[in-house]
């Protein structure tokens, strides 16, 4: 039972680690705070792997999320730096957005009141030997879409960059 | 009296450790800067400092109380929240890399087969401080080290995971133990021997991504009169210091594990075999900085991306290979 009340109180501290860094992610002015959020809640969600009995998952989403794709992401903000874009939208508009983000929430919550809850029990702790042998045998062609997925999506933001080189 | 059986050993082992950890950074912190200033001294055939105790032992101490003392600033315009987050940042995931080092046998935080991957995942937390440091600043120069520091971490940080790829191949383990254990007591029974070249360029890259000279040019005096702590006072400049310093153990440990047959080592092995190669390379460090000048800005970004990851890429096709064939 012990054990049990430590995952829900992680699970808690984690769920509210992940609102509130998509809260300020949103609601932030600056984008170099929103940017703050968002590390916030990828940073919940590595914690969320974590319950889940998956480390290397975890690892790997603050490795790749945190470690990268922020630090990348901190690079476009500084290279488009402008406007920060204070006070662009109206009043109402705002209340437009907000209540937009929280239908999400309320649909999902609808469902989960409505439906009996299933309790699955946790996973079991996969070695990443087995994990890499599963991935280069079993799935190895969904794999290997995926790195041409990204390998395209690459190429694609070269052409467009150069692209727009030359229209200027 | 408490109970300490009751306590889960994990548990007691966490909690021990990150309190000896404390004592570690903190004290490591004042010997490195004594250290470096007596080598940067000899090195300009100067004696260093001196005054302060018997040849300027106490010096650390001494700076150390200063920066306690001084008054916390934050810039007019700065966004304070980012400012001050920034040093915390810096210098909370510091404990976490020190959790899955074995400095001797059975002397480690906490036991994980992914410890490698511990450590290379919250090293990257120390660009993101510099990032915010250097905007939350509202300073040009702060702003100008930052963007240095991002590119110069992402382009370091691709050698260096291929290089530890390569031993990874060899040992065939993430776990820092085993890769100890895998290697022998005598220095042509380590890893640096059948592989060299990935022990050179991830020294290089290592210090790179510390920001150390020749390197550190997010932190140029000359040309960004700090870089990405300019506006720092007090202890705020001090967690970026004493971070940066733990990072360089953290390392140089990693080396030692990785290259150098970790806590093994002639007649007699154990945790200061681990002491003295770690302290070695750390030396060797402080030695690269007084004795290269600073490197210009292209050319960090110039001897990365077409030197070391090239290389590191062949190297890790040949380990791989050879891991294949053998």
């Amino acid at each position: 039972m012990n054990e049990t009340m430590a995952a829900q109180f992680l699970f808690a501290l984690y769920s509210l680690i992940i609102a509130a860094g998509g809260f300020l992610a949103v609601s932030a002015a600056s984008l170099v705070r929103s940017m703050v959020g968002l590390i916030a809640a990828l940073f919940g969600t590595a914690g969320l792997y974590l319950l889940m009995n998956a480390p290397f998952m975890a690892l790997m989403q603050i490795l790749i999320y945190v470690g990268a794709v922020a630090v990348l992401i901190f690079f476009a903000i500084m290279l488009t730096r402008g406007e920060d874009g204070e006070g662009s939208t109206s009043a109402l508009g705002r209340l437009v957005i907000v209540g937009a983000s929280l239908l999400l929430p309320l649909l999902l919550g609808l469902v989960l009141f409505k439906t009996d809850v299933v309790t699955l029990p946790a996973p079991e702790l996969v070695d990443i030997a087995i994990l890499g042998k599963k991935l280069l045998g079993e799935y190895v062609l969904a794999f290997e879409l995926i790195s041409v997925v990204l390998f395209v999506a690459m190429a694609g933001a070269v052409v467009l960059g150069f692209e727009r080189r030359d229209a200027r | 009296m408490m109970n300490f059986a009751a306590i889960p050993e994990p548990a007691l082992r966490l909690v021990l450790c990150i309190v000896a950890l404390a004592v570690f950074i903190g004290l490591n912190g004042l010997l490195l800067v004594y250290m470096e200033r007596k080598i940067a001294g000899h090195i300009q055939r100067r004696p260093g400092p001196f005054e302060v105790g018997p040849h300027g032992v106490l010096t650390p101490v001494a700076d150390a109380l200063k920066l306690v003392g001084k008054q916390l600033v934050a810039p007019e315009g700065a966004d304070k929240w980012l400012f001050w987050t920034a040093p915390i940042l810096s210098f909370m995931p510091i404990f976490v890399l020190f959790l899955p080092i074995e400095f001797g046998p059975n002397l480690f935080g906490v036991e994980t087969n992914l410890g490698l991957l511990l450590i290379l995942a919250f090293a990257g937390f120390n660009v993101l401080a510099l990032c915010l440091a250097g905007w939350g600043s509202n300073n040009k120069w702060g702003l100008l080290g930052a963007a240095r520091a991002v590119s110069q971490s992402v382009a370091y940080e691709i050698p260096l995971l291929l290089t530890v790829l390569a031993v990874a191949f060899m040992t065939g383990t993430l776990d820092l133990g085993e890769i100890t254990a895998m290697q022998g007591a005598w220095p042509w029974q380590w890893n640096v021997v059948t592989q060299p070249l990935a022990f050179v360029i991830f020294f290089t890259c290592a210090v790179a991504e510390t920001n150390r000279a020749p390197f550190d040019v997010p932190e140029a005096e000359s040309e960004l009169t700090a870089g990405f702590h300019t506006e720092y006072s007090g202890m705020g400049f001090g967690l970026f210091f004493l971070a940066e310093y733990a990072e360089m153990i953290v390392v140089c440990s990693v080396a030692t594990i990785l290259f150098l047959g970790g806590w093994k080592g002639p007649f007699i092995s154990g945790p200061w075999w681990f002491l003295v190669k770690m302290y070695a390379l750390l030396t060797i460090m402080m030695w690269f900085r007084w004795t290269y000048p600073r490197v210009r800005f292209d050319q960090v970004l110039n001897i990365c991306w077409k030197w070391f990851i090239p290389l590191a890429l062949a190297n890790l096709l040949l380990t791989a290979v050879l891991v294949k064939v053998f």
